[in-house]
C-alpha cells in the first residue's frame, strides 16, 4: 500500500506542473495533517462553548409562531394514536357527516427558517381533507388507505418500504409519488418521524472510510468493504456503536466523484469518512450524517457541483427540505462546511473554459432564489460565492477537476484545499 | 424565334461541353423551359401531375366564378382509361407481346424459380403459425409486377360556372406559356400563372392528345368550341379546332378536358383531402368530385355541398409598396408608367406616397433630382439611388384592403361543415406587414368531430388554397406543435381530437422551396401573427371548455365519490375489526362510546355495510347541495346561436303542404 502510494506520488513528480497544476503548492502529507488534527478540536471547542452542552430545540426558543416538530414514537403509541384517529373517523361516518382529516400543511407558506437553530420548521396551519369533495375524495381515501396499512405494520411490528406499501393497492395509489406524500402527511398528523411508521425507504446513500459500526448487530468496518463502500441502512435504529479515528467526515454530492475518492483510498491518506447520497439526499442518509456528526463530533466538508444544485443539496444535509421540515431536528447536520466546488474555484485552479457550463435561464433563477434564502444569508461567505457564480453564470461539475487527470481532485486539488482550511 | 413574354428565360445559353465545338447559341421558349423542368410546377411524377393538374383546373374555376361575384359551382371528373381504350383513342391497335424476353417485365427461368420458393417459404411460415394459433397477417396482395410501359392515362374535366373566356382569346390563354391575366400585383391563387398550360404541357409530354375546352360568356349566345395543344418550341397554340357552338342552356363558364398519364392509386387520398380541404376554404362553393374508373368499386363521387351564399370580396389589385419593389420592378414601373415627372410618378404608381412626401423624398435624392424632371430620363445611377431611398425611408405600412381573406364566418363554416367538430373557435387577425406585402392570418381550432384522428391535425391554407406537401417545415406545423401550451387551454394534444386551420393571404406569400408548398418558419412577423391567432382561439375554446368540464364534474360528482366509498370504508373497518379483536381480549381499554362501538363490531352490529351505507347517504346529500349551489350560480345559459344556411331548392318541384296553425311542413317529392 505505502510502495503503491509513493509510486503514484512520485511518477506525478517528473512530468510536474504541466498536466497537475499547483501541486508544488502543496506540502507533505504530514503537515497537512497536522493542521487537520488541529482543526477539529478547535471545532468542537468552540461549538461546545457556543451552545452549552444540549443543542437547542424549539421548546428553548419563545417563537411568536407556534411550530409543529415530531417525535420518534414507539410502535404501540402509533398505533394508539391511529386507533384513536379511526375511531373519530368511525363516529363522523356513523353521524352522517362523512370524514374528514385535518392534515397539517406542508406548503412553503407553512414552513418557516429559524436562525437560532439554523434548519427550516413547519408551521402549524392544517388543512381539512373531506371525503365527499371532488377535489380530496382521492386523497382522503388514500390517507384512510395508508392509516390502516401502517396500523397492520404495528401489529405485526414489521418493517416494510415505501415500494411495498405502494404495491398492496396499485390500482388507488396510481403511482409511487401519492403514496410517499401522503405517507408524510400521515407520519406529520400522528406527530411521529416516518421511521416510526416502519415505512423505510430503498437503500441509496453509501459511506466508505474510516468507520466502525453496528447495523442490526453486526460490526461493519468501513475501510473493508471494498470500493464500493457499505450501503448506509434504510433504518436508522438498526445502527450503533459507532467508532472512528477519521479527521472529518467528507459529504460527497455525486457517486463519480465518490468512486474516485474510495477507489484513490483517499481516507487512507487524510484519515476521513466519505459519505455520498448520489444526489439529493434521502432520509436515511441524513439520518447517518446527523447521527455520525452528534456521536463522532467530526467536522463535515462538503464537495458539491459549483451550481445552485449543488448548494440547493447542501442545503437538504444542513437546515432540512422543505417537504419533510415537520421532522427537520431529527434530520438536519449543523455546521456543514462549503470545502468546493467553489465558484471562486473555478478562477483559482485555472479550470479550462471547455470544462465550464454556461448556466441556463433556469439556473440563474434559482441561483438568485437560493439568495433570498435565509440559510445562505446567514453565511456571508457563501452569498459571496453565490453572488460570483450569478455574476458569471457560469457552472461547472465536480468532474471538470478530471481535465487535468483522473486523480487530480484525490491527488491536488482535495489535499491543497485541506491544507490551506480552504471552507466557508 | 418572337420573345414577346416578359419573363422570357434565357435559360440554356449553351449545350454540356462534350460538344465543345459546337458551343451554338440557343434559346429556349419558357414553354420548353416548364417542359424540362416541369417540377418546379408541381409536376414532378404523374401521381403528382394528376394532383396538380386537379387543382389547377379547380383553383381556375374558383378564380373565374368569383370574379363575376357568382357562387361558384364546380365539377371535376376524372376517369380513368385502360390501356386498350387509349390505344382506340389514339387510334393504335392493341397487339399481342411476341418477343416476350424482349419486355422489362419478362421473368427469367431463374427469377421465376426464386419467386416460388419464396412463396413457398411463406405460406409454410405461415401455416405454422396458424396451427400456433397466431394472428395470421393477411398474405400480402401478390402485386402485379408492374412494368415500365403500364402507365395509367385519365381523362381530368372540370366545368365551373365562371366568367368563361372570349372567342378570341382562348387560344392563347391556353397555348402561351407565361401569358395571363394574374401578373399584376394582386392576392391571387395561382402559383405561377401557369394554370391548365403546364396541364397541357403534361399531356403533350405523356399523351400527345390536345385539350378540349368549350366556354360561354354570360349574355353569349353561342357557346365557344377550341381543341387544340401547344407548340411548346415555338411557344405557341397548335389549334386543331376553334368553332361557335349553339348554346341552348343558359350557361356561362368553361369546360375544360384534358387527357394526361397520372397515378391515381397513390394520388387518391391526397386529391381527396385537397378537394375536402377545398371545401373547408370555400364553404360557398358546391363542388362535385367524381371518379369513374371501370372497375365500379374503385369509383368514388364526393359532393361537397355549399353552406352558405357569402361570397368574400374580389381581391382588388393593388400598388407597390415602395419597401417592397426590387431594382428591376422600378424600371419595369418606370416603363410602364404613364406619368411624365418623377413626382406624379411617385405619387401615383406606389402606394402610401403622398405629394408632400414624394417631395421630401425627391428632395432627399440629392441635388441631380428635382419633382419636374421627367421620369423616362432617370439614368441608372439614379434608379439605384431611388431604389436605396426606398429602402431606408420609412413608409407607412400598406394596408389589408386589397386583400380578401377567407372571414371568419366562412372559415368557422367550412368548419363545421366537413369536421363536424364538438367545437370550434376562429379568429381573424389585421392585416400586417411583411417586407412592404400585407399579410392578413386567419385562425380556425376545432376540438372533436369525425373522420378527425387523434392529436394534431393541421390545416393549411395560403391565399385561399390548400397547401398539402412539405408540412414538416412550414410555419404553421411548427407553431402549432412546439409555441403552443395546449395543456394550458385544458387541450390534450395527444388525446384529443384537435384541428388547426391557418389561412394566410397576401398580395405575397413567402413560400419556400420550388414547389411552392410551405411557408418557412424564419419569418418572425408570420410566426407571430400565426402563434397569437392561434391562441386566440385556444382562449375561446378554454373556456367553452372550462364550463364543459364543470358540466361534466357536476354529472359526475357523485359517481366520482362513490367510487371511493369501498376503498375508504375498507380501510376503516379493516382497523377498527383489529381493535375490536383485541378489545374482546381485553388487551386494551378505550373509552365507553369507543367501547359501545367496538363491542357493536364484534357482535356485527356495525359492519362494513353500515359505514358504507352512511358514507353514501353522506355523499348524496352533499351531492345535492352542490347541485343546487350550481345551478343558482350558473343559472340557465343559452348557447349562442348559428345562423344556418338551406339550400335553394328548384321553385317548380312537387310538393305537399302540411298546414299547422303555426307553420307549414313542406313535403317535396
Amino acid at each position: 500500500m505505502a510502495d503503491k502510494k509513493k509510486r503514484r506520488r512520485q511518477n506525478p513528480d517528473d512530468d510536474d506542473d504541466g498536466t497537475q497544476p499547483f501541486k508544488h503548492l502543496l506540502k507533505s502529507d504530514e503537515d497537512i495533517l497536522k493542521t487537520l488534527k488541529s482543526f477539529p478540536s478547535s471545532s468542537a471547542a468552540a461549538s461546545s462553548s457556543s451552545s452549552s452542552s444540549k443543542p437547542l430545540t424549539l421548546a428553548d426558543l419563545s417563537l411568536s409562531t407556534t411550530c409543529r416538530e415530531v417525535a420518534d414514537l414507539s410502535l404501540s403509541s402509533v398505533q394508539s394514536a391511529i386507533e384513536t384517529l379511526v375511531l373519530q373517523l368511525t363516529h363522523q361516518i356513523l353521524s352522517g357527516q362523512g370524514f374528514s382529516f385535518s392534515v397539517p400543511s406542508r406548503a412553503s407558506s407553512n414552513q418557516l427558517y429559524v436562525p437560532e437553530l439554523d434548519r427550516i420548521v413547519l408551521k402549524d396551519k392544517s388543512t381539512l381533507r373531506p371525503f365527499a369533495h371532488i377535489s380530496s375524495v382521492r386523497k382522503s381515501t388514500i390517507t384512510a388507505k395508508i392509516l390502516s396499512l401502517v396500523h397492520q405494520l404495528c401489529l405485526k411490528s414489521i418493517h416494510v418500504t415505501k415500494r411495498d406499501l405502494f404495491y398492496t393497492d396499485v390500482k388507488l395509489f396510481q403511482d409511487q409519488t401519492q403514496s410517499d406524500a401522503v405517507l408524510d402527511d400521515v407520519s406529520c398528523m400522528l406527530g411521529c418521524t416516518r421511521s416510526s411508521l416502519n415505512v423505510i425507504a430503498a437503500e441509496k446513500g453509501v459511506v466508505v472510510g474510516r468507520l466502525i459500526f453496528s447495523d442490526n448487530g453486526d460490526m461493519i468496518d468501513c475501510t473493508k468493504m471494498g470500493m464500493g463502500g457499505k450501503a448506509i441502512p434504510p433504518n436508522i435504529d438498526r445502527v450503533g456503536d459507532m467508532q472512528s479515528d477519521a479527521l472529518f467526515v467528507l459529504l460527497v454530492e455525486k457517486d463519480a466523484a465518490y468512486i474516485r475518492l474510495a477507489e484513490d483510498r483517499f481516507y487512507n491518506r487524510f484519515p476521513c469518512i466519505i459519505v455520498t447520497a448520489k444526489g439529493q439526499p434521502d432520509v436515511a442518509t441524513r439520518l447517518f450524517l446527523r447521527k455520525m456528526k452528534m456521536e463522532l463530533k467530526l467536522p463535515v466538508l462538503a464537495l458539491v457541483d459549483s451550481d445552485p444544485y449543488g448548494l440547493k443539496i447542501l442545503s437538504v444535509y444542513g437546515c432540512g427540505s422543505k417537504n419533510m421540515s415537520y421532522d427537520s431536528a431529527n434530520l438536519t447536520t449543523p455546521d456543514i462546511k462549503w470545502l468546493g466546488i467553489r465558484p471562486s474555484d473555478l478562477d483559482k485552479y485555472k479550470i479550462p473554459e471547455q470544462c465550464r457550463l454556461p448556466m441556463t435561464e433556469q439556473d440563474i433563477k434559482t441561483g438568485k432564489d437560493l439568495l433570498e434564502e435565509d440559510f445562505v444569508k446567514k453565511n456571508p461567505g457563501w452569498v459571496e460565492e453565490l453572488n460570483l457564480m450569478v455574476k458569471t453564470k457560469q457552472k461547472a461539475e465536480i468532474q471538470a477537476l478530471s481535465s487535468f487527470g483522473f486523480q487530480y481532485l484525490s491527488e491536488v486539488y482535495l489535499p491543497l484545499k485541506l491544507q490551506q482550511q480552504d471552507w466557508l | 424565334m418572337d420573345s414577346e413574354s416578359p419573363a422570357e428565360t434565357k435559360k440554356g445559353k449553351s449545350k454540356a461541353p462534350k460538344k465543345a465545338k459546337e458551343s451554338i447559341l440557343k434559346q429556349k421558349s419558357p414553354a420548353e423551359f416548364f417542359a424540362e423542368n416541369k417540377n418546379i410546377a408541381g409536376f414532378d411524377n404523374p401521381g403528382k401531375c394528376l394532383y396538380t393538374t386537379v387543382r389547377e383546373l379547380v383553383e381556375n374555376a374558383l378564380d373565374s366564378a368569383e370574379s363575376i361575384s357568382e357562387l361558384p359551382v364546380v365539377e371535376i371528373t376524372i376517369e380513368e382509361i385502360g390501356r386498350s381504350k387509349f390505344n382506340s383513342m389514339m387510334g393504335l391497335v392493341d397487339r399481342e407481346r411476341v418477343d416476350a424476353e424482349l419486355y422489362d417485365d419478362y421473368e427469367t427461368a431463374k427469377a421465376r424459380e426464386r419467386r416460388l420458393a419464396k412463396e413457398a417459404k411463406v405460406q409454410e411460415t405461415q401455416a405454422k403459425n396458424a396451427a400456433l394459433g397466431k394472428k395470421v397477417k393477411e398474405p400480402a396482395s401478390a402485386k402485379g409486377i408492374k412494368g415500365r410501359g403500364e402507365a395509367s392515362f385519365y381523362r381530368v374535366t372540370c366545368k365551373d360556372n365562371g366568367r368563361g373566356m372570349a372567342h378570341d382569346d382562348i387560344p392563347n390563354m391556353f397555348g402561351r406559356v407565361l401569358s395571363g391575366t394574374k401578373y399584376g400585383l394582386k392576392q391571387t391563387r395561382g402559383k405561377f400563372g401557369l394554370g391548365a398550360k403546364m396541364a397541357l404541357i403534361w399531356s403533350k409530354m405523356s399523351t400527345g392528345l390536345p385539350i378540349e375546352i368549350l366556354s360561354s360568356m354570360r349574355g353569349q349566345n353561342y357557346k365557344s368550341f377550341c381543341r387544340l395543344d401547344i407548340d411548346i418550341h415555338r411557344n405557341i397554340p397548335h389549334i386543331h379546332l376553334h368553332e361557335k357552338r349553339d348554346n341552348q342552356d343558359p350557361w356561362h363558364g368553361a369546360e375544360i378536358q384534358v387527357v394526361i398519364e397520372g397515378n391515381w392509386t397513390t394520388y387518391r387520398s391526397k386529391i381527396l383531402h385537397y378537394m375536402r380541404q377545398m371545401a373547408v376554404i370555400t364553404p360557398y362553393a358546391q363542388f362535385l368530385f367524381k371518379f369513374i374508373s371501370d372497375a365500379s368499386d374503385k369509383s368514388v363521387t364526393i359532393r361537397f355541398a355549399r353552406r352558405t351564399d357569402v361570397l368574400p370580396p374580389v381581391p382588388v389589385e393593388t400598388k407597390h409598396h415602395p419597401s417592397s419593389v426590387d431594382l428591376l420592378l422600378i424600371k419595369r414601373l418606370i416603363a410602364e408608367t404613364s406619368k411624365q415627372n418623377l413626382l406624379q410618378f411617385l405619387q401615383h404608381e406606389f402606394v402610401n406616397i403622398r405629394k408632400s412626401l414624394a417631395e421630401r423624398l425627391i428632395g432627399e435624392m440629392g441635388p441631380e433630382f428635382s419633382p419636374k424632371m421627367a421620369v423616362k430620363s432617370l439614368t441608372d445611377q439614379q434608379i439605384v439611388r431611388i431604389h436605396q431611398l426606398f429602402r431606408q425611408a420609412k413608409f407607412d405600412d400598406p394596408s389589408g384592403d386589397c386583400l380578401s381573406p377567407a372571414g371568419e364566418y366562412n372559415l368557422r363554416l367550412g368548419i363545421i361543415k366537413e369536421l363536424h367538430p364538438d367545437m370550434v373557435a376562429t379568429y381573424s387577425g389585421s392585416a400586417q406587414v411583411f417586407e412592404g406585402h400585407p399579410f392578413i392570418v386567419e385562425a380556425g381550432v376545432s376540438v372533436g368531430g369525425k373522420d378527425v384522428k387523434q392529436g394534431l391535425n393541421i390545416f393549411r391554407f395560403a391565399n385561399r388554397i390548400p397547401l398539402l406537401f412539405e408540412q414538416g417545415g412550414d410555419v404553421v406545423t411548427r407553431t402549432a406543435l412546439k409555441r403552443i401550451n395546449w395543456g394550458s387551454y385544458k387541450i390534450n394534444q395527444t388525446q384529443d381530437k384537435i384541428g388547426v386551420f391557418v389561412s394566410i393571404v397576401s398580395t405575397k406569400i413567402p413560400f419556400k422551396g420550388t414547389g411552392k408548398e410551405y411557408i418557412g418558419d424564419d419569418i418572425t412577423e408570420i410566426a407571430t401573427a400565426v402563434k397569437s391567432a392561434i391562441q386566440q382561439c385556444c382562449i375561446q375554446l378554454k373556456s367553452k371548455i372550462v364550463k364543459k368540464m364543470q358540466a361534466r364534474e357536476q354529472q359526475e360528482r357523485k359517481r366520482n365519490l362513490s367510487k371511493y366509498i369501498p376503498d375508504a370504508t375498507n380501510a376503516v373497518y379493516d382497523v377498527l375489526k383489529e381493535m375490536a379483536k383485541s378489545h374482546s381480549s381485553k388487551r386494551k381499554r378505550f373509552e365507553d362510546e369507543d367501547t359501545d362501538i367496538l363491542r357493536k363490531v364484534s357482535a356485527q352490529l356495525i359492519t362494513k355495510e353500515t359505514l358504507k351505507e352512511k358514507l353514501a347517504q353522506h355523499v348524496e346529500k352533499v351531492d345535492y347541495e352542490m347541485a343546487l349551489e350550481y345551478a343558482t350560480q350558473s343559472g340557465v345559459s343559452e348557447e349562442p346561436r348559428e345562423d344556418i344556411y338551406l339550400q335553394l331548392l328548384d321553385a317548380n318541384a312537387n310538393f305537399l303542404d302540411f298546414h299547422s296553425p303555426i307553420f307549414v311542413f313542406r313535403l317535396f317529392q
